[in-house]
């Protein structure tokens, strides 16, 4: 019995002031799925008595077994709301029918960049947080970059259940507890707003917090109550709902509000009185089969049940009661409406973060209008396999104009470059798809302001793209996404029949395209490498290729790696020197270590080769201590001319030197990519051109000359300034009961890690811990914890920095000189590192 | 053994007077070299003597030259150096790989190295004792003066083991292939079921496979032995050591080598400029090769200049560094040129084709010989819908645009100009950042390439043209200048 039809669905997506974009993002566990489930129920999709149980957006077979949700899952929904509901909402409308388009994304750390991509394309996120374990570290993670892509949030206190089934809670700490998870969100909100997006934080009084009960289907927010109240009590909703939370107390013995407890017995606050406790009394009378009792209270509240339903006892009871007097989605829907943004609104303001070509142009005009008459700008934020094999659908937002069946769109790469050819092609929409749960339905057009798949473009496009109509050649791209995790695990993958390999390669780069955050590569020795964030992530990510995406052929993968990187602890102890192959060039060189903060300041984009040479001499002045002229003569930064290394000219009135700046450049490139100890990318060296002897006539002091010599000077430069290994460092966050903190501290020891944070959660016996842990020490950890902990601890880890090892590689025995042994063996090299001396040459 | 025996100077004086040539070139190895002077003497000696027989004066009338320090391999023969004497013929001494030459007749002294029969017939019987399936044996050509021996002392085996077959092949027969053959697909690697390679030939039955025999490998771990392992890298192979006495069954280092290869040819599809490097003036149809090379390059929307630089180094390779890989065309055992000190990989003609053919995949077969390539340029025509498909690059984890939507004219066109626009550009910019760090994207032509870099050449806008005051330059030697002994 589905309630709306394809054609309804498609007639409001022109209404781009009745459509609201958003993501439910939270923390893993917290009932983002199962509540998204009740919000499907109401648009008919499934029924209403089994939401909560079916898990409607986790359509794959092991996000089902393991109750976790592994991708995000897009959902239409149409919904209308009553006249009467609306005729409080101040915006822009057109009619009362409503179209959400509503991402549920995973909670797992690991699995992060799929949130990212779900935030891209949305305006709005219901933030759900659980009411007994509060804000955790992924709630925290998810706001932030919901925040920084200008995404409005409001807050769901979630579970609500657990306070009146299993903890059994009196209304007043309740109220404690709801209070403190509300105020610990708003912390964080308060500490990533922004001017243009204006107050994001949230308050049950003003109507942006709700509370739910996701797996019985019901939630309210205090805009229900008030409405049920406001006549009663003489007052208007708002005033209502203000006296409903914070410090205002209710004394039914004398009928007076007050704004402390009067000491009373029968003073209770507005909130207990007049929610917590009618629910309460419901689900107790239920729970009892106090049928008797049951019904006049619930004619007393308008619920009417259904003869069939009284039958039913205890908690399939009191879950239809619920459901029937304060329906999940009536709720939650209603929140989303009123104070969520719609695209017309949103895309105002998110312009700027979106765009990257000039704020004045007619896309970015386009853009904040959401026009639909405007020039097509679409970006696809991730694809999604489609039933026949090895395809894939495009999925994504439209920005403004319209994208229709047979249109014929350019589709920038993410490496384009307004004006080149580079990573750019022409091809025709096949289809345009909209998601309404486990199915697709085809329309004719998408207009802007709504999200979108599409079928035929999976062959151009990696992971995302911008796409614009075939004729805009002067556009340019949405912005790249930033995602808060990286590739740091990666395992080496081949297949068990030689034969096989073409398979294999068509599966990479299936998987490629399917997972946001994965890269498919292949190493310098031949290998295939998947690199995923965590070990979670890879174990999806292999299953998907060998089952999806190679048809079940056998492969073999390795043990996870981990890549380290190569740096230096002090200046080189001398200058040194190497010639050229025909011994008639010098170059004198040394290495030394960049100031803290500047490789991540790279790595930030904030220091790079593309920047205004003034702006950044100021910038290393300023931060970093160098010398403004020596800041201009920087020659260039490596490996792939952007990477946290760089070479700076010191020589003084050298001749020639300009005709050789390519060829050591070149040089640097190769060498920062694979450092002299193991290959390594190097990090955070700076090299120092010292002094340069020329040979006279230019034929001898070409390329073939300078190159290999800088090279060897540069890894001669890294061997005398001490070199050690970078290795990376997650950073994990534990939460857990205070009887398990024994286990996590010797699992912790026992692993190299530290924990730098302990605090215990404010009115719960939950411990927040954080700690730094190498990751290659972290393979298996979560397995040992939960083993120690007896289950009660659950880590989350994320890649937090590079951690600088302390023993020295060329000292051997040393721990570093073992790892970069074992390096060098697994990428097929000498194990011995070659010498200094074959790099320096000597006068 | 005496000079005259291992050198097989019998038997050179016989071709030589033989066929009646009267300019012989002699190339020998380094390795060789030593033993030079004394060859050409007694080859003298001989002629002289084997001239009066055949009724002319003296041995004065044959002419000797002595060839080192080949430009290419020296396992090929150095026909430009040949002809540079007007020679009839080579003779070539030491490890060659028998590649057909292209015009001049040559003669294989093969050399003999010094062998334990004994023990390498017990070794091989035991081998194919142990060995479920039947053994091939193949040899390094300085065995091949033993391996009749060796056939016998295994002989009592021979009749248990019904495929074992020992190397048909007489090295004297190929010697006449010289000349005539100009690659017209006369010597394939495979013909049916007849194999040849590096020199060594033989049959295998009706509806075998290679994949089905062991091969024994007489000799030591050369380019002969790598050409072997990686061509028929589907099979199980087992290498006795001659000099070592012993047996090596341990390959992982070759495996590598073919994942390194397969490496390079995926680093090799994401390049924008390929360089050919002619890695040799005399094994036959490398010309050939080279111009359909050439065509292949062309027509995967790449720029490709050849380039002649005798044997390649990690400086001379340097000296192109807008080239993102080298096409090596070389004889077999050359091919295979890696090093971690070239800035950009060097390739064979055959990982070439994978790497440049839309939709081609490697399975694991590997051809070293670009004789067995020649013609097989796969038709352009042949479009399949798949290869529209965006091309994916395993080195930058995502597609790649290899063909332009708009024609390949108007690109070729654009491409012309390149060096016009793009200096344009950057005399624009120039203005703007003086400094800019900024390295512009892949070049997709030398001359794009050119107009990316910093510095070319001088300098048009110097304003000064009073000039540069005398100075007194350096002296000493390039080990160390005078001025810079302390």
């Amino acid at each position: 019995m589905v309630k709306f039809t394809a054609e309804e669905l498609r007639k409001i997506m022109d209404l781009k002031n009745n459509i609201r974009n958003m993501s439910v993002i939270a923390h893993v566990d917290h009932g983002k799925s199962t509540l998204t489930d009740s919000l499907v129920a109401a648009a008919g999709i499934i029924a209403q008595e089994v939401a909560g149980d079916v898990r409607m957006t986790d359509t794959r077979a092991d996000e089902a077994e393991r109750g976790i949700t592994i991708k995000s899952t897009g959902i239409s929904l149409y919904y209308e709301m009553t006249e009467e509901s609306l005729k409080n909402y101040k915006g822009e409308r057109r009619g009362n029918e409503y179209l959400i388009n509503l991402i549920d994304s995973p909670g797992h750390v690991d699995f992060s960049s799929e949130v990212t991509a779900a935030l891209r394309i949305t305006d709005g996120a219901l933030v759900v947080v659980d009411c007994v374990e509060g804000v955790c570290v992924q709630t925290e993670t998810v706001l932030r970059q919901a925040l920084g892509e200008r995404i409005r949030p409001v807050l769901t206190v979630n579970k609500m259940d657990r306070c009146f089934l299993e903890l059994q809670v009196d209304g007043e700490e309740a109220y404690q507890t709801f209070q403190r998870v509300i105020e610990n969100a708003n912390v964080i909100m308060a500490t990533y707003e922004d001017p243009l997006l204006g107050d994001v934080q949230v308050y049950p009084e003003k109507g942006t917090v709700a509370f739910s009960a996701g797996l019985h289907g019901w939630a309210f927010t205090l805009t229900n109550f008030a409405k049920m109240y406001a006549s009663k009590f003489g007052v208007d909703e708002s005033k209502m709902m203000e006296r409903l939370w914070g410090e205002n107390f209710f004394d039914p013995a004398t009928k007076k509000w007050t704004s402390k407890n009067t000491g009373t017995a029968t003073c209770k606050r507005g909130f207990v009185q007049f929610c917590y406790e009618p629910i309460k009394q419901i689900i107790n009378t239920c729970m009892n089969d106090q049928k008797d009792k049951l019904w006049p209270m619930l004619q007393k509240l308008g619920v009417t049940m259904k003869s069939d339903e009284k039958d039913l006892m205890g908690k399939a009871l009191m879950k239809r009661v619920m459901q029937t007097w304060l329906p999940a989605s009536t709720a939650l829907l209603e929140m989303m409406v009123f104070h969520l943004p719609s695209p017309a609104k949103a895309q105002k303001y998110r312009v700027e973060n979106l765009y990257e070509g000039p704020m004045d142009d007619q896309y970015a005009t386009a853009i904040r209008n959401c026009d639909p008459e405007g020039p097509l700008m679409l970006y696809v934020s991730k694809m999604i396999p489609a039933s026949d094999k090895g395809r894939f659908y495009a999925f994504g937002r439209v920005f403004s104009g319209k994208v229709s069946t047979g249109l014929k769109v350019r589709i920038m790469g993410p490496n384009y470059v307004p004006g080149e050819k580079k990573d750019l092609y022409v091809k025709s929409v096949q289809r345009t798809v909209i998601w309404m749960g486990k199915k697709q339905e085809t329309v004719e057009d998408v207009p802007c302001g709504n999200t979108v798949a599409m079928v035929g473009l999976d062959q151009f496009i990696t992971k995302n793209a911008t796409l614009t109509n075939e004729k805009e050649v002067d556009a340019h791209p949405i912005r790249a996404m930033k995602f808060s995790v990286s590739p740091v695990v990666r395992v080496a993958v081949q297949c068990k029949v030689a034969s096989d390999l073409p398979k294999l390669v068509e599966g990479l780069k299936r998987l490629a395209k399917s997972d946001p955050m994965v890269v498919c590569t292949i190493e310098e020795s031949g290998e295939h490498i998947i690199a995923g964030a965590g070990e979670l992530h890879l174990e999806i990510c292999l299953k998907d290729l060998q089952e999806d995406f190679m048809g079940g052929a056998e492969i073999i993968k390795s043990d996870p790696v981990v890549s380290f990187r190569e740096t230096v602890l002090e200046k080189s102890c001398r200058v040194v020197m190497s010639k050229s192959p025909n011994k008639h060039n010098r170059l004198y060189m040394e290495a030394r270590p960049m100031e803290e903060g500047l490789a991540e300041a790279i790595d930030d984009g904030r220091i790079g080769p593309r920047d205004d040479p003034k702006v950044r001499s100021k910038l290393l002045s300023e931060e970093f201590g160098w010398d403004k002229d020596l800041a201009k003569k920087i020659w260039c930064f490596g490996p792939e001319t952007t990477g946290p290394n760089m070479v700076v000219d010191m020589c003084k009135g050298v001749q020639y030197l300009n005709e050789i700046k390519d060829s050591v450049v070149a040089g640097f490139q190769w060498a920062s990519k694979e450092g002299a100890l193991a290959e390594e990318n190097m990090r955070g060296i700076c090299f120092e051109v010292c002094d340069v002897v020329l040979h006279a006539d230019a034929i001898h002091r070409g390329g073939g000359q300078v190159i290999p010599t800088a090279r060897r000077v540069i890894y001669a430069s890294q061997l005398t300034a001490k070199p050690r290994l970078l290795e990376p460092v997650y950073l994990v966050e534990i939460q857990a009961p205070e009887q398990a903190l024994g286990g996590i501290y010797s699992v912790l020891n026992q692993k190299r890690g530290h924990v730098f944070e302990e605090m215990q959660r404010p009115g719960t016996p939950l411990y927040n811990i954080k700690a730094y842990l190498p990751v290659i020490e972290s393979f298996g950890f979560s397995s040992t914890l939960r083993a120690a902990t007896s289950g009660q601890a659950f880590p989350q880890s994320v890649f937090d920095h590079w951690d600088m090892m302390s023993s020295d590689p060329l000292e051997s025995g040393s721990q570093a000189a073992q790892l970069v042994a074992d390096i060098r063996k697994r990428k097929g090299l000498k194990e011995q590192m070659t010498p200094l001396s074959e790099y320096e040459d000597k006068l | 053994m005496d000079l005259e025996e291992s050198y097989d100077v019998e038997r050179t004086v016989d071709f030589i007077r033989g066929r009646g040539f009267w300019k012989v070139a002699l190339q020998f190895p380094d390795e060789l070299l030593k033993d030079a002077v004394g060859v050409v003497r007694s080859l003298r000696r001989r002629l002289s003597s084997s001239g009066c027989a055949h009724g002319r004066g003296g041995g004065d009338d044959v002419k000797l030259f002595i060839m080192a320090d080949t430009t290419y391999g020296s396992c090929c023969i150095d026909e430009v150096a040949a002809q540079h004497v007007c020679a009839d013929c080579v003779v070539h001494y030491g490890h060659t790989c028998l590649s057909p030459p292209a015009t001049l007749p040559a003669y294989f002294v093969l050399g003999k190295a010094p062998l334990n029969k004994a023990n390498c017939a017990n070794s091989l019987l035991s081998c194919a004792a142990s060995s479920e399936k039947p053994v091939l044996v193949l040899y390094g050509l300085e065995y091949a003066y033993a391996m009749t021996d060796v056939e016998r002392a295994t002989s009592g085996s021979m009749a248990k083991f019904s495929h074992f077959l020992c190397s048909s092949l007489d090295p004297l027969e190929t010697v006449d292939v010289a000349g005539g053959t100009t690659g017209d697909g006369d010597i394939r690697t495979k013909m049916g079921n007849r194999y040849i390679i590096g020199g060594l030939v033989w049959t295998l039955p009706e509806g075998q496979k290679m994949e089905d025999y062991l091969l024994y490998w007489i000799g030591s771990s050369n380019a002969a032995f790598q050409n072997v392992v990686l061509t028929f890298n589907g099979c199980d192979i087992v290498r006795y050591d001659a000099t070592e006495d012993c047996v090596v069954s341990d390959f992982s280092q070759q495996r590598r080598i073919l994942k390194r290869r397969y490496f390079l040819v995926e680093k090799a599809k994401d390049a924008n400029i390929v360089g050919i490097l002619v890695g040799t003036l005399g094994v036959a149809g490398y010309l050939h090769m080279i111009n359909q090379m050439k065509e292949l390059v062309r027509r995967a929307g790449k720029k490709v200049y050849t380039l002649a630089m005798g044997r390649p180094n990690a400086a001379k390779l340097a000296n192109f560094p807008e080239c993102d890989v080298f096409i090596y065309v070389s004889c077999a055992q050359t091919a295979l040129l890696d090093s971690k000190e070239f800035l950009a990989p060097v390739i064979t003609p055959f990982e070439a084709m994978l790497a440049f053919t839309r939709g081609s995949e490697w399975t694991g077969e590997y051809v070293m010989e670009f004789r067995d390539l020649i013609n097989s340029l796969p038709d352009e025509v042949k479009h399949h819908p798949e290869s529209e498909e965006a091309r994916f690059s395993f080195l930058k984890g995502g597609y790649v645009e290899d063909r332009h939507p708009s024609g390949d004219a108007d690109d070729e066109n654009d491409r012309a100009l390149a060096l016009a626009s793009t200096t344009q550009k950057a005399l624009q910019l120039h203005d703007t950042v003086p400094n800019s760090l900024a390295k512009s994207t892949t070049a997709k032509s030398s001359a794009e390439y050119f107009a990316a870099r910093s510095y070319r050449g001088l300098d048009v806008n110097s304003h000064s043209s009073s000039p540069e005051a005398f100075t007194v330059g350096r002296s000493g030697r390039a080990a160390g200048y005078d001025d810079e002994k302390h």
